[in-house]
């Protein structure tokens, strides 16, 4: 049941700006078994396509370092004519910005059909076709051969992400993963788009990296949820116990930000500060802490790492035992502009 | 007349087909949406993926020909291009995606200071400043300015876009899906500060979105679209507390929970509700599948129904 599909062990992605490299991705491990659904949630640049784009293989200018393993074979450091092929046939991502991952001057068939060339490259134009748009109907695309014929930009925000799903979802990846894979769509057509990554799960056994920050999304599709903050895994746990008993601070701040639906129109909690650019990024002690600055200092722990509070739950750094939110930061730092 | 108040609009999008490339059909992305938005006010447009939301914001602002109807704008007839040049600094635009709506070649500094270039006179230093202090209104570091947008994550992208939309301090904001591409933290912070700014500065938003928690919170009146046209407009607690039309009940029903462990129940209810909407869609679209035309349920609220007798 419970069969490792991919393993990362101490992967750091850097960038390298001017003549110093980065790191965006810093010592994270994780793994993803079969037909199991790992969310990764997060501040917006902490990390998450960085590392989305470290598993697939994708960043062409960036250093990676660690161990990618994906059944039990090292795909961090293989050809890349062979991790084209495993890209094709046995991992799929669905991309968080449509745009760039689809050819403006394609026609959306022809871009569909040949991610399937990749996989079957004897598959003839009909049989292509058809396949193709029994595809885009599984997203929910309405008129299918009209849009078969379509350029990128004559189509919607959201038949765009469905395109790029379509394309990832093709050849019944191994492993998917979907960075932010419903942003742009509305709730009904994401609750078919997640119908079919369950399916994917439950029917083929697939494996899902789900990157989301939509919590509500969260709560309806993962097994289990990894938290990243500033590069790092900062607490990772089975879903109901995540969303029962949040322990970083950073995760129950990010419960705290949800528009909570009793009280409209009024103030949302916001987490102090801003966040920092790769250059600026905390690189020692609690990366946390510059945000939550009422927190003492003899809190944190001076090399903060992963302690398993509970079987499978971990969390970063001790500062979560003597956290709590201040009064005054539900007022927050007042905006105005002048 | 209300501030913004748009009549009967249509935009059409030609569909060439044969060999002469000749227009053989239309996609009727907007066909008769009429909206009234008051000043100071939050007006939510939802719906379905493509059923026209971005096209009826791209049309207001003037980017989208208007095939017929007529839009006004504070006392002002905005349908056709010329008449729309006087109020270019007034209304502004945030665009739904922020990878495609940023120039790459330019730094963010070009980005956020070309509207201010276009519509106010200031000196190097002036400009500087205001852009960081526009930067840091929007949670960026002032550092950013000497950057290119791929050097920013999806959501600091869409941070320089809004930067950029408020530089002039508008008076009507369109905001296709502002928030959609920020982590919760961050469209906390954005939703704060826009309506921060929306008190300071009396804005008036048409708020495009489908995170129905982040609507419902935001917008004092909502307007849900299906292919083009409205299914159903009302305010805010109209709309979620009593909501008449199957599809829209569909789109409340499909709003995930934030509690793992009612998964089982929700998708049960979602169920049902799909069933209903399955038996009863004949009664709610036509036969062609479009909605009819609107009915006033009470004096806020229309439902489009069948007319009746
Ligand atoms: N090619 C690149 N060169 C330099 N810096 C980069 C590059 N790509 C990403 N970064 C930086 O790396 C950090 C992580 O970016 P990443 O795109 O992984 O964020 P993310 O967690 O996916 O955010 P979001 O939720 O906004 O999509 C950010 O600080 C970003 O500015
Ligand atoms: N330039 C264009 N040429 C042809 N068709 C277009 C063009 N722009 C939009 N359309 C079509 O008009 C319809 C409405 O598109 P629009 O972008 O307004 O949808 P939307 O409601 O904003 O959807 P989403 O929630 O996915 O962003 C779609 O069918 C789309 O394919
Ligand atoms: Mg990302
Ligand atoms: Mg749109």
């Amino acid at each position: 049941m419970s069969e490792k599909l991919l393993e990362v062990k101490n992967l750091k992605t850097s960038f390298r700006i001017k003549d110093d490299y980065y790191a965006a991705v810093d010592d994270v491990s994780l793994s993803v078994n079969k037909n199991e659904v790992l969310a990764i949630v997060g501040e917006s640049g902490c990390g998450k396509s960085a590392l989305a784009f470290s598993i697939m293989g994708l960043h062409n200018r960036a250093k990676i370092e660690g161990n990618i393993m994906f059944k039990n074979q090292d795909i961090a450091n293989i050809s890349p004519a062979k991790l084209n092929k495993l890209r094709g046939n046995n991992m799929g991502m669905i991309f968080q910005d449509p745009l760039t991952a689809l050819n403006p001057l394609m026609e959306i068939g022809d871009q569909i059909g040949e991610a399937l060339l990749l996989h079957n490259k004897d598959l003839s134009k009909e049989k292509r076709k058809d396949k193709v748009i029994q595809l885009l109907t599984k997203v929910g695309i309405p008129r299918p051969e009209h849009v078969y014929e379509q350029f990128p930009h004559e189509l919607s925000g959201g038949m765009r992400q469905r395109v790029v799903i379509a394309t990832a979802i093709a050849n019944e990846p191994e492993l998917l993963i979907a960075d932010e894979p419903t942003t742009a769509l509305d709730v009904t057509i994401q609750s078919q788009i997640l119908d079919l990554i369950k399916e994917l799960k439950d029917d083929m056994d697939a494996g899902i990296i789900m990157i989301t920050h939509d919590l509500g999304v969260v709560a309806e599709m993962a097994d289990r949820v990894a938290v990243m903050y500033a590069g790092q895994i900062v607490e990772v746990s089975d879903v109901y116990t995540l969303f029962e008993s949040p322990l970083h601070p950073y995760t129950r701040s990010l419960f705290n930000s949800v528009p909570n639906t009793a009280e409209a129109q009024s103030k949302l909690h916001v987490i102090q500060g801003i966040v920092p650019s790769l250059q600026k990024l905390p690189r020692e002690g609690c990366r946390f802490s510059a945000r939550i600055p009422w927190v003492e200092e003899s809190a944190h722990e001076e090399h903060p790492e992963l302690h398993e509070v509970s079987p499978g739950h971990f969390v970063r750094c001790t500062c979560y035992k003597h956290f709590n939110f201040p009064d005054s930061s539900k007022e927050e730092q007042q905006h105005g502009i002048s | 007349m209300a501030f913004l108040e748009v009549e009967d609009l249509k935009v059409h999008f030609p569909i060439k087909g044969g060999i002469f490339g000749r227009t053989v059909d239309y996609v009727r992305a907007v066909d008769g949406v009429s909206l009234s938005l008051e000043k100071g006010k939050t007006y939510g447009l939802v719906g379905e993926s493509g059923s026209g939301k971005t096209t009826t914001g791209r049309a207001i602002i003037g980017l989208n020909k208007i095939t017929s109807g007529k839009v006004t704008f504070d006392g002002n007839d905005i349908s056709n291009l010329k008449s729309r040049s006087e109020v270019r600094k007034d209304v502004q635009m945030i665009f739904q995606d922020p990878y495609s709506s940023l120039n790459p070649k330019k730094r963010v500094i070009d980005i956020v200071a070309e509207p201010l270039r276009n519509f106010e006179k200031l000196s190097k230093k002036e400009e500087k400043i205001r852009v960081q202090e526009l930067l840091e209104l929007v949670g960026l570091s002032p550092e950013s300015i000497l950057k290119y947008p791929h050097e920013f994550s999806g959501g600091q992208r869409q941070r320089i876009g809004i930067a950029r939309a408020i530089a002039l301090k508008p008076k009507l904001i369109i905001a296709d899906e502002p928030v959609s591409a920020l982590d919760v933290s961050v469209q906390a912070q954005v939703l704060n500060f826009m309506q921060d700014i929306q008190q300071e500065l009396d804005l008036t938003y048409l708020f495009i979105g489908h995170d129905l928690g982040v609507i419902k919170h935001m917008c004092d009146k909502i307007g849900i679209m299906y292919k083009g046209r409205y299914v159903e407009e009302g305010t805010t607690e109209e709309i979620f507390n009593n909501p008449q039309h199957i599809y829209t009940k569909r789109l409340v029903a499909a709003i995930p929970d934030i509690d793992p462990k009612r998964r089982q129940e929700q998708t049960q209810f979602r169920q049902e509700v799909k069933t209903e909407y399955e038996q009863s869609y004949n009664d709610y679209f036509d036969d062609e599948g479009l909605a009819y035309k609107l009915q006033p349920v009470t004096d806020t609220h229309l439902v489009a129904l069948p007319e009746k007798g």
